[in-house]
């Protein structure tokens, strides 16, 4: 089985397996690979260049960087769109597909929007889709379906996607030199370390570049450190693990396979490198046109040879060390083209001289020639340079089907960009470099402007130092930092040679040319974070990582404006594209479940959240809905039924000032209130805003039990701790809500239910009568019972201690089956409760709803010197009332039941809204509560509501409670 | 399933049903039933927890108390409570006193769950009869507020990094310690405790959030192969090891 | 994240707490006219600089005090709430008049 026409033979390919084929599909066609090849190199062996067509022109496009650093390389698997295919490894059976054409990647039928290409300037879609307005709408679906990149399916199979918390001492972020030496003297000092790496393993530029004339340095160097490191074990290494995220106090996003790891480091060093920049020239975009660095990776990692004919652009000794590795791997070199007129000195450079590789000095490329259909390079044009981005007329042109770009790199900063570090552009290396790096943050290598490899082994090794003692590590002496960094003559100022037929890309995510960005210029947008916004140059998904400094340099040069005053355009996480899973799989979903809860589902109940917690909304069929609630309201008011409570807060507050707490938190008064009786409470905020209510229980002259709504309790707990922060009472709060499940039995059998399974309490209406509260046992469990009215029937509240609650619930059931007692869920009791007027705090009140408003002075202590927000209420109540909320029916049997926040009208005015609405079984008529106008809040008068479609209804206002007027069943 | 079915005792454990679904056999505990084994032999579920086990000891007895004077009123009977906070205190008896915060007090009872200590401070507190009332503290109903789930087995820290956001390995967090803190986003206590060589720890919280927990935790635990496992294993990697 | 430091629990996310609001003292409502009681109970400082802030720790409702720098967004120091509030207030009774000044209420 052939692996491929360009296979080389050992020791080339240095991460991949020969003992193992692997075979995949790739645009229909079988392939072969070895273990270890990605989508791309594999395809590159078997001379297959053509990955993908570009975003707007639909331009062929190839290998760049072979790093997974660029946009030319996105490929569809099955459902998966948008593979970097130069960094996910092949798999059995792997069915890749290009994207973003229509026909074949062959043969793009979209490949004509070249053609128009000047028609489609910069700022295009913004001059000619906007208008008239309503055109975008049409322009929108095919734009969409034009410059799409991958097929995403709707119907895709959920994949399971975990997280996990890392903890490191210190942080390494990079496998390359730099990290390793930073990674091995880090955990010299105790420490522990953990070093990421976003390859499949360690070493970075060690695995591939050319570090002397023989070739042989990096890779002795790597097997040295590599060893090192599987030796020590307090270094964690993960390998194809990306940081895509750097954040305060050292807090990384890491994302590896299915796994995103959060990690927290006390101190971190950014190891990321450098990404080699491209060169601008005409045709610089198509396949055959690469780094000097995704040569040499197709070469020494992956055993394959990157072309038969090469030329190199280079500005710097890597370059030659890119024609050395060319040629030892079999490749033609026809020429080095120096952008430089000086001779380069390096060993490299004069190795190739020795193999009298043919060297132009001071030349650039004008163009590369393609051949047909544009699918790869067959020649390049070189010429003189005679300025700052100016090419000679005369010209030679070189056959070749390879150019490698060696002219410079730029920091891989994106994570000291995250965390704020500050670049400055150093005039002698030409690139942006950390200038001013956060506390405890540390750069080395690359990143850093260090290139020279013992300087960077140097470096990396006083980062780790220095992180190390950062951390609290034992260290030793200070590693020595290196004097020359080796930066000067590495990164070429210019390499920009813009064509007059365009055609030479600066942004190839965009497909954005020199002309695009100097009429975007000239359009206006001349700061480089406009001119981004306006061109898109680097909104790409290689998110500016090949565009951003050339964009700056063109800027600069465009607006006469020294470039060493100018920055790059600020980037942010994530580092690379995150998938939805990574940040939303295994989310943690906290659910509450009431001691009864498995009852309720074991009758029909249909379930529904309440905050965290579920509750049964009724019993019964979903279709049935509107006859269980009815049923289990009549239930009540005839006979007997039974609700789980236990969702409601109940807070202990305990000790010599339970009273005088009480009294500064809540609008009512609690210092005389007899032990045995309980009390409403009702809380405002400081601007008199009602907030939470519920009873108080007193037990003890030092004890309150105090309920509180099932949404409201946490925020009360919380309030009444940071009160009592400030004011230092001799009070406990203890927030008991989970340890008491609670029933309300209800109804006018309740007493007979009860009395069968209670007998350790008087139950007599004299013995305990409305309003009271007793402690005692219920069918053998200790309980705290209180005689409420919120459904407007005798009945009992029953809170016993959570264990016991399932217990309860069957020993109330069994009591009650003689009486027909029904359960009934949280809609029958919102019914129920409105029958007899009692609000919900947040349905029928807002953030704005202060007691004289909802109708309840009566709650109010006004003798009392302070209490939360009653400065507040006084001053609104003096200032009188906007709204009112009043009780209301409809005169007209016929009309439709209005809904909340239906609209309360006055004419063309809006003067409230109604707050709950329903048809009532016990009065057999729409009954409500609603915001008025003050002056249309009395008994009798009518208001306009507009319901549903517009119409408007007539809404009239009654007394409260709308069933049993004198509250005589709930006192029986 | 074997043995007694959880629902004819008063007190049930907050996931009976979860273990009842596991095959649990289930004997009378005082007031409520425990499950002793979860559909395995004690010799497996004793070798599952040496790598990765999860038990509910909800029904086994505990207690709290909170507020001015609880710790001088416990010290008086008997107990001894250290000075930090955040740090869990062995008695005698082998149950642990929690300090949640200077003036709190979880007690969890040892694993043989008699629940002695546990009963004679319930007993012991009340209100009093002095006047000004001397100030000893309040009851705080645990063995209602809160669900008891121990982990054991070497495999639960590494477990824990799926779930929790703070480093919780035994070198960093020690025998005794305690982490107040979020597991799986929900308010958790978890308590550093050791079976011979065996890391484990107990995770206290809130009841109501149990099944949800229960969920989590056993979730979490597949990577490593994690089971749950009954009271008689347990006891066994307490007393063996 | 950052990490917050509590005086209880030790450092934690920043996901385990609750911001309160800056640390100002409750005004005696009495004797306040309505404008100044409207300022506090609606407006923050909102300074430049160093702040006294309340954070609540969720998993145990522990309120305490920060010093934060909101320029740099660092926190400089965090203690209880003890260290600030060391005894009880007390309300007295609303006066009669306007321009009785009870005790009480300031911090």
């Amino acid at each position: 089985m052939s692996v491929g026409v360009n296979r080389l033979p050992a020791p080339a390919g240095g991460v991949i397996d020969r003992s193992r084929t692997i075979g995949f599909e790739f645009e229909g066609r079988h392939f072969t690979g070895y273990a270890g090849d990605t989508i791309a190199s594999a395809l590159a062996a078997h001379d297959e260049w053509l990955i993908s067509r570009s975003f707007k022109y639909h331009r062929p496009r190839g290998v760049l960087t072979m790093a997974g650093q660029d946009a030319n390389t996105l490929v569809q698997i099955g459902d998966e769109p948008n593979i970097l295919a130069d960094r996910r490894p092949i798999v059995e059976g792997m069915v890749v597909t290009g994207q973003n054409y229509v026909g074949s990647l062959e043969q793009d039928r979209q490949s004509w929007v070249e053609l128009i290409g000047r028609f489609l300037p910069v700022g295009f879609y913004y001059k000619a889709f906007y208008k008239p307005k309503w055109a975008w709408k049409y322009w929108e679906r095919y734009i969409r379906r034009t410059a799409g990149l991958g097929t995403v399916n709707l119907d895709a199979h959920h994949g399971y996607f975990d997280k996990e918390y890392v903890f490191a001492d210190v942080a390494v972020i990079g496998g390359g030199p730099a990290g390793i030496a930073a990674a091995l003297e880090a955990a010299k000092a105790g420490l522990e370390v953990v070093l990421v790496e976003d390859g499949a393993r360690l070493g970075g530029s060690l695995g591939y570049a050319r570090f002397d004339a023989e070739g042989v340095r990096g890779r002795q160097q790597l097997r040295v450190l590599a060893a090192e490191v599987e030796a020590n074990a307090r270094i964690r290494v993960l390998t194809e693990a990306t940081c895509t995220g750097l954040f305060a106090d050292n807090w990384m996003s890491v994302i590896r396979g299915n796994r995103l790891y959060k990690m927290r480091a006390t101190s971190v060093v950014v190891a990321t490198g450098s990404l080699e920049q491209p060169a601008v020239f005409k045709n610089n975009d198509l396949p055959g046109v690469m780094m000097g660095s995704a040569a040499q990776r197709l070469i020494h990692l992956y055993g394959v040879r990157p072309g038969r004919k090469a030329v190199v652009l280079a500005a710097n000794s890597d370059g030659y060390g890119v024609a050395l590795d060319l040629a030892d791997a079999g490749v033609a070199v026809q020429a080095v083209v120096d952008l430089r007129a000086g001779e380069d000195s390096s060993a490299q450079a004069r190795a190739v001289r020795l193999r009298q590789i043919p060297v132009y000095l001071g030349h650039g490329l004008r163009k590369t020639v393609a051949g047909p259909g544009k699918h790869h390079i067959i020649a390049a044009e070189i010429a003189a340079v005679e300025g700052e981005g100016r090419l000679s007329g005369a010209a030679a042109t070189l056959e070749c089907d390879l150019v490698c770009m060696s002219c410079g790199y730029s920091p891989t900063g994106q994570l000291l960009h995250h965390i704020g570090a500050r670049f400055a552009y150093n005039r002698a290396s030409h690139m942006f470099e950390p200038a001013v790096l956060p506390a405890h943050a540390f750069a080395a290598g690359s990143v850093n402007g260090t290139y020279d490899l013992e300087a960077v082994l140097g470096e990396g090794r006083h980062a780790g130092w220095a992180a190390a003692k950062d951390a609290g590590g034992q260290v030793g002496g200070e590693p020595a930092r290196p004097v020359d960094k080796g930066a000067a003559g590495v990164t070429h100022p210019w390499p920009i040679f813009a064509s007059d037929s365009g055609k030479d890309f600066v942004d190839f995510d965009e497909d954005l040319q020199v002309k695009d960005l100097v009429n975007g210029i000239a359009d206006g947008y001349d700061h480089i974070e406009l001119l981004k916004r306006y061109s898109t140059v680097g909104m790409g998904p290689s998110q500016g990582r090949h565009s951003a400094v050339a964009a700056v340099r063109i800027t600069a040069k465009e607006t006469g404006r020294d470039i060493a005053t100018m920055s790059v355009t600020t980037q942010r996480p994530p580092y690379r594209p995150e998938k939805f899973g990574h940040l939303a799989g295994r989310v943690f979903e906290p659910e509450r479940h009431t001691a009864m809860h498995h009852r309720h589902v074991e009758l029909g109940g249909r379930m529904m959240l309440a905050g965290l917690w579920y509750r049964p909304a009724y019993y019964g069929k979903k279709e049935d809905r509107d006859k269980a609630i009815r049923e289990e309201v009549i239930a009540v008011r005839n006979n007997v039924g039974l609700i789980d409570v236990s969702t409601l807060g109940g807070l202990d507050v305990r000790g010599p000032d339970a009273a005088e707490f009480l009294n500064r938190l809540y609008t009512f008064t609690y210092a005389k209130q007899p032990v045995g009786r309980s009390r409403y409470v009702l809380m405002t905020d400081q601007s008199g805003a009602i907030i939470d209510d519920g009873v108080a229980c007193r037990f003890h002259d030092e004890h309150f039990y105090v309920t509180a709504t099932t949404s409201g309790v946490d925020a009360v707990y919380r309030l009444m701790l940071f009160w009592n922060a400030q004011w230092r009472l001799d009070v406990d709060v203890a927030n008991v809500t989970a340890a008491y499940a609670g029933v309300n039995l209800a109804g006018p059998k309740s007493r007979e239910v009860l009395r069968k399974v209670c007998s350790d309490i008087d139950l007599s209406p004299e013995g305990f009568p409305y309003l009271a509260v007793r402690m005692g046992t219920v069918a053998g469990i200790p309980a705290r019972l209180m005689r409420v009215g919120f459904v407007g029937e005798l009945g009992y509240e029953i809170h016993v201690p959570a264990s016991m609650g399932e217990a309860l619930w069957d020993a109330l059931m069994a009591a009650g089956k003689s009486e027909a007692i029904r359960p009934f869920g949280v809609e029958a009791q919102r019914v129920l409760r409105l029958e007899k007027g009692h609000i919900i705090v947040s349905q029928d009140t807002d953030g704005l709803t202060h007691p004289y408003e909802a109708d309840m002075a009566w709650a109010i202590g006004k003798s009392k010197p302070y209490y939360m927000g009653g400065r507040s209420i006084d001053i609104q109540n003096r200032r009188g009332l906007t709204r009112k909320l009043v009780g209301f029916t409809l005169d007209d049997p016929n009309a439709p039941v209005p809904e909340e926040c239906h609209l309360v009208v006055k004419g063309p005015e809006i003067v409230g809204r109604v707050t709950s609405a329903v048809i009532s079984p016990s009065v057999g008529r729409v009954v409500g509560l609603a915001f008025v106008a003050p002056d249309q809040a009395e008994h009798g008068k009518t208001f306009d509501i507009k319901v549903a479609g517009g119409r408007i209804v007539q809404g009239r206002v009654v007394p409260i409670p709308f069933f049993d007027p004198e509250n005589k069943r709930q006192e029986l | 399933m074997a043995g007694l079915d959880p629902a004819v005792k008063l007190r049930r454990s907050f996931v009976y049903r979860t273990l009842q679904s596991l095959g649990a056999d289930f004997q009378p505990w005082r007031d409520a039933s425990v499950a002793m084994t979860l559909g395995g032999s004690v010799e497996s579920e004793t070798a599952a927890g040496r790598k990765l086990g999860l038990v509910d000891l909800s029904p086994l007895p505990r207690t709290g108390f909170k507020g001015t004077g609880t710790v001088e009123w416990l010290t008086e009977q008997g107990l001894r409570i250290g000075a930090d906070s955040n740090m869990a205190y062995r008695q005698e008896d082998g149950s642990l006193a929690a300090r949640l915060a200077p003036t709190e007090i979880f007690l969890i009872d040892s694993l043989a769950g008699e629940g002695r200590l546990v009963d004679r401070l319930n007993a012991a507190w009340s209100w009093g009869t002095e006047k000004p009332r001397r100030l000893v503290g309040y009851p705080t109903p645990r063995a209602d507020s809160h669900c008891w789930f121990m982990l054991t087995g070497e495999h639960t820290p590494q477990m824990f990094t799926k779930i929790c956001g703070i480093d919780l390995r035994p070198h960093k967090f020690q025998q005794g310690q305690i982490a107040q803190t979020s597991v799986a986003r929900n308010g958790t206590i978890v308590i550093r405790d050791y079976l011979g060589a065996l890391p484990a720890y107990h995770l206290l919280t809130d009841s109501a959030s149990a099944d949800y927990m229960w969920m989590c935790l056993t979730d979490a635990m597949q990577e490593f192969a994690g089971r749950a496992i009954g009271w008689s294993a347990l006891k066994r990697l307490a007393g063996s090891s | 994240m950052k990490i917050l430091n509590c005086p209880l629990n030790g450092p934690r996310n920043i996901s385990e707490f609750v911001w309160g609001g800056e640390v100002k003292p409750l005004p005696d409502p009495t004797a306040i006219s309505d404008l100044e009681w409207g300022a506090f109970v609606f407006l923050e400082d909102n300074t430049a600089g160093v702040v006294r802030e309340w954070w609540c720790h969720v998993p145990t409702s522990f309120w305490f005090i920060a010093e934060r720098n909101t320029v740099t967004d660092e926190f400089l120091r965090t203690y209880p709430a003890s260290d600030l509030f060391k005894q009880r207030v007390d309300f007295k009774a609303p006066p009669k008049r306007a321009g009785d000044k009870p005790a009480g209420g300031a911090q």
